[in-house]
């Protein structure tokens, strides 16, 4: 027999089956079971000791009752056999029906224990979900409120204080429009209806309205409120019961956002520049007022529009459009230095670009967010700049001084045409170098730009000598600070003066010689008069001692000497000779002082109207008659051309002095072609008729001359005769009278070996005769 | 003819060297170192035809010396033998027939020419 259920104990099996004494003793089954093993004992003995034939049907046998006989002892014992053979069939009835009744209490246990087992479950689950509620009450930003069937509050859950922070006591009691506020028609006309709504039992929903109660932190919370009607049982309305919920800082958040995006729009149209964001497809997604305007369309009408709609341009369009989905699939912001754009106007402006992925927050998507700045003016600007550059550039570089500008730090900033000459270097290529190790002869002014700069003012180092090319130069050179308010810097300016320093030196040397002319003119007379006693008196004794005058051959046989041997005595001792020397002497001398004297300035009185050709006859026989033995030149032997202008003839001057002045270039060539010998020796005089001036030009074909006696020729006392052989006067007198009492020029040409050609120039100014 | 020649310079070696050459050639020669003795000696002496007069004098200068000899002595011919390179004859003596080519600047080299332009001038016509 199966035991009773141990998952049970606390309920024994057939309790109530057994008689509680039995029970108690604890032997009952032992008692069943010994009846039952009596009864099959005694049917075994029964069995043996009636020895029937056939075993097969021994029960029949048993239970035939026509068959028993009495037999001796075993015919004794048959009956108890048979009664034992009752008792257990009695006992095995017995403990069948126990275990069928106790199979039946077990199953009846085991029932109420699962429906205890439920019940017990739903209370847990009733409790868990009374927690829950009480925990979705407290927790959630809902409160649950009820109103009387006159729509006063009656109820507000804890929740309401704690949400709203506002006092229940303000509002139980109330209606829900009195503590509501009603400013505007709109709020007015709302109320009416849930007025109306609330009257007529309706349920609502999301029901919004702001407070006129002051809550902790802030004036009028918002509220929104869903409510249902409630009846009892026979249909009377109760009132309403439903849940609200605060949500001012939703209302807040809403209104900072749609403040937020407002201000975004706000400034993204104040934008000047084109912002806007396109999807996959060229779609809009977002535009500015600079886009839309671009566009020719209003922001709205533009935005979910596709670009090839809105931008008629095919070509652009398609760029644009290929550089956004060049920027969606690589993922990588692109720059566009500069694309056209044609707008709705139909103007071409120019546009600097970027586009950049990002992801549309509705869209889940890549799209393409991009700026377009219109760089037209810009360009323009730009082009303009360049050519403005281009300009000034011509400008500095048309401006014959050297041009140098400097950082503070001294590195080459620009450079005109004649500092890239002068630095034999390009602009470019001396960009941002030191300018001393360009221009190593301005080394030494990097102290001066320093000065310039920090002074504010230019600084000028006058007249420095520079050694270019193993040539003694002059430089002015002036440093300038550069006062941009961005840049400062200074300009280095440096002019080439040698040419005007020589002119300079030379005019000094004209002054001076102006002084000794007006010193000579004082001092003419004193000197004057004893040359004139030194002459004179060295012709009288050459006269008077010469024997072939009458008068002195008188005298001489008056006092009885022979004039004969004297003259003899006097030529041996060389006495006529030093004479001779001392009249020589004298008439230089007094050259000399004539030439000074021609340094004086004087009056034009002496200008009249000369015959040119005339005045280069008379000149050439003038020369023709010098001819001088110890000058060891012979005028006969040159050859003279004459190239005469037939349209010069008469030319305002003074005649005399410019006759002096041919004179002295003819002798000067005559002398130079005779000490070198020039075998054919030619003299060209030639006269032309120029515009302003009448050129008369003298040129040999003698040994010519170097660069450095043509810079000094003019000079006085330069000579390149021999001591004596010259006063270094001449050329320096004919200058002056050609430049500075004729007004005139002289200038010389030559080269070594390859003659000499003077050329005066007079000019015309006054050629018709009064 | 007369052949008195009036030299009036203040340095002596020129008086002397011209009075010295010009008597060579022949001349008669009177000379002084101020107009005043001169004047004095033309009051008192014979008539003289030709006068070589310096600028520059002690007494007066030159040119006021000719005029005034000019207007006692209306046939008197001058030649001006100066030291100063600067000399230009005054208007007034152009108009008594005086020019450029009466001046001979010191120092003579030659004094022939200046012999000869005496000769010329005391040889005019119009002498008395």
């Amino acid at each position: 027999m199966p035991a009773p259920s141990p998952s049970s104990p606390s309920s024994p099996p057939s309790a109530s089956l057994l008689p509680a004494a039995l029970r108690r003793r604890g032997w009952s089954r032992v008692f069943y079971w010994g009846l039952a093993l009596a009864a099959v004992i005694g049917a075994a003995i029964a069995t043996v000791l009636d020895p029937l034939p056939d075993y097969g049907v021994l029960l029949d046998h048993w239970f035939d009752p026509a068959r028993w006989e009495p037999e001796g002892f075993t015919a004794m014992l048959r009956p108890i056999l048979w009664l034992l053979v009752w008792l257990g069939v009695v006992a095995v009835a017995a403990l069948l029906w126990s275990w069928l009744l106790r199979r039946q209490v077990t199953q009846r246990t085991r029932q109420l224990l699962r429906e205890l087992n439920e019940r017990r479950q739903v209370e847990v689950a009733l409790r868990e979900s009374e927690a829950r509620f009480r925990d979705v009450t407290e927790a959630a930003s809902d409160w649950i409120w009820e109103m009387n069937e006159h729509l006063r509050f009656t109820y507000l859950s804890e929740r309401f204080y704690a949400l709203t922070g506002i006092a229940p006591d303000h509002v139980l009691g109330r209606a829900r429009w009195e503590i509501g506020v009603a400013d505007s028609t709109f709020e007015r006309e709302q109320w009416r209806q849930h007025q109306e709504q609330l009257e007529q039992h309706l349920p609502f929903r999301d029901f919004v309205y702001q407070t006129r109660l002051n809550g902790n932190y802030n004036a009028g919370r918002y509220l929104k409120v869903s409510g249902k009607p409630i009846y009892d049982v026979q249909g009377r309305f109760l009132g309403y019961r439903g849940t609200g919920t605060d949500i001012t800082e939703q209302i807040r958040a809403e209104t900072a956002l749609q403040e937020s995006e407002l201000r975004l729009r706000r400034i993204i149209d104040l934008v000047p520049h084109m912002i806007f964001a396109k999807d996959r497809n060229g779609r809009f997604l977002l535009a500015n007022r600079a886009t839309a305007k671009a566009l020719g369309a209003t922001v709205d009408a533009l935005v979910q529009r596709p670009h090839p709609i809105v931008h008629s341009v095919a070509e652009e369009t398609e760029r644009m459009l290929a550089d956004d989905r060049e920027v969606i699939d690589s993922g990588v912001p692109k720059l566009i230095a500069e694309e056209t754009f044609t707008d709705h106007a139909g103007q071409t402006r120019t546009l600097q670009t970027i586009k950049i992925p990002f992801i549309e927050p509705g869209l889940n998507e890549t799209a393409v967010l991009g700026v377009a700045i219109d760089i037209t003016e810009q360009k323009r600007a730009k082009e303009e700049v360049a050519r403005m550059r281009l300009y000034l550039k011509n400008i500095i570089d048309s401006m014959p001084s050297v041009l140098i500008g400097v950082d503070p730090w001294g590195y080459i900033t620009v450079l005109n045409q004649p500092a890239e000459q002068a630095g034999g270097m390009s602009w470019e290529a001396a960009q941002g170098r030191f300018f001393g190790d360009v221009f190593p002869q301005l080394e030494g002014q990097f102290e001066q730009v320093r000065q310039a700069i920090r002074l504010g003012r230019p600084i000028k180092t006058p007249r420095m000598t520079l050694d270019i090319q193993g040539e003694l130069h002059y430089a002015d050179v002036m440093v300038y600070p550069l006062m941009a308010d961005s840049a400062s810097g200074a300009v280095i300016r440096m002019d080439d003066i040698t040419a005007r320093v020589r002119i300079e030196s030379m005019m000094v040397q004209t002054e001076k010689m102006l002084s000794v002319g007006g010193l000579a003119a004082g001092m003419a007379h004193e000197i004057n008069n004893p040359l004139g006693a030194i002459l004179q008196g060295s012709q009288n004794i050459l006269r008077r001692v010469a024997p072939d005058m009458p008068q002195n051959r008188a005298v001489a046989d008056a006092i009885g000497i022979d004039l004969d041997r004297v003259h003899r005595y006097l030529q041996q001792r060389q006495v006529l000779r030093f004479l001779e020397g001392i009249r020589e002497a004298g008439a230089r001398a007094a050259k000399i002082v004539a030439d000074m004297l021609s340094f004086s300035r004087r009056s034009e009185s002496r200008f009249a109207m000369a015959n040119l050709e005339e005045l280069l006859e008379t000149v050439l026989r003038l020369a023709a008659s010098d001819y001088d033995l110890k000058k060891k030149y012979d005028f006969k032997r040159i050859a003279i051309e004459r190239d005469y202008d037939p349209a010069l003839r008469f030319v305002s001057c003074d005649k005399t002095e410019i006759e002096q002045v041919i004179l002295n270039l003819l002798k000067n060539a005559a002398q130079a072609m005779a000490e070198e010998g020039t075998s054919a020796p030619v003299i060209t005089l030639r006269t032309r008729r120029e515009p302003e001036h009448a050129l008369i030009e003298v040129v040999d074909n003698g040994p010519g001359m170097d660069d450095k006696t043509l810079k000094r020729i003019f000079e006085p006392f330069f000579t390149t005769k021999d001591v004596g052989a010259g006063t270094g006067l001449g050329l320096s007198v004919s200058y002056f009278i050609i430049t500075e009492q004729h007004n005139g020029r002289l200038s010389v040409m030559s080269k070594p070996g390859q003659g000499a050609r003077f050329s005066i120039r007079l000019p015309l100014g006054q050629e018709a005769p009064p | 003819m007369t052949d008195w020649v009036l030299i009036v310079d203040d340095e002596a070696m020129i008086r002397e060297n011209l009075k010295a050459y010009l008597e060579d050639e022949g001349w008669r020669v009177a000379a002084f170192e101020s107009v005043a003795p001169a004047l004095g000696w033309l009051r008192d002496g014979d008539p003289c035809r030709v006068c070589i007069m310096d600028m520059r004098l002690p007494d007066m200068d030159g040119n006021s010396a000719i005029r005034a000899l000019r207007q006692t002595y209306p046939n008197m011919e001058f030649l001006i033998h100066t030291g100063s390179s600067n000399y230009s004859l005054p208007e007034d003596l152009r108009a008594m027939g005086l020019d450029d080519s009466r001046i001979y600047h010191k120092p003579l080299a030659d004094m022939a020419p200046l012999a000869a332009a005496a000769r010329r001038l005391a040889a005019r016509g119009d002498w008395p």
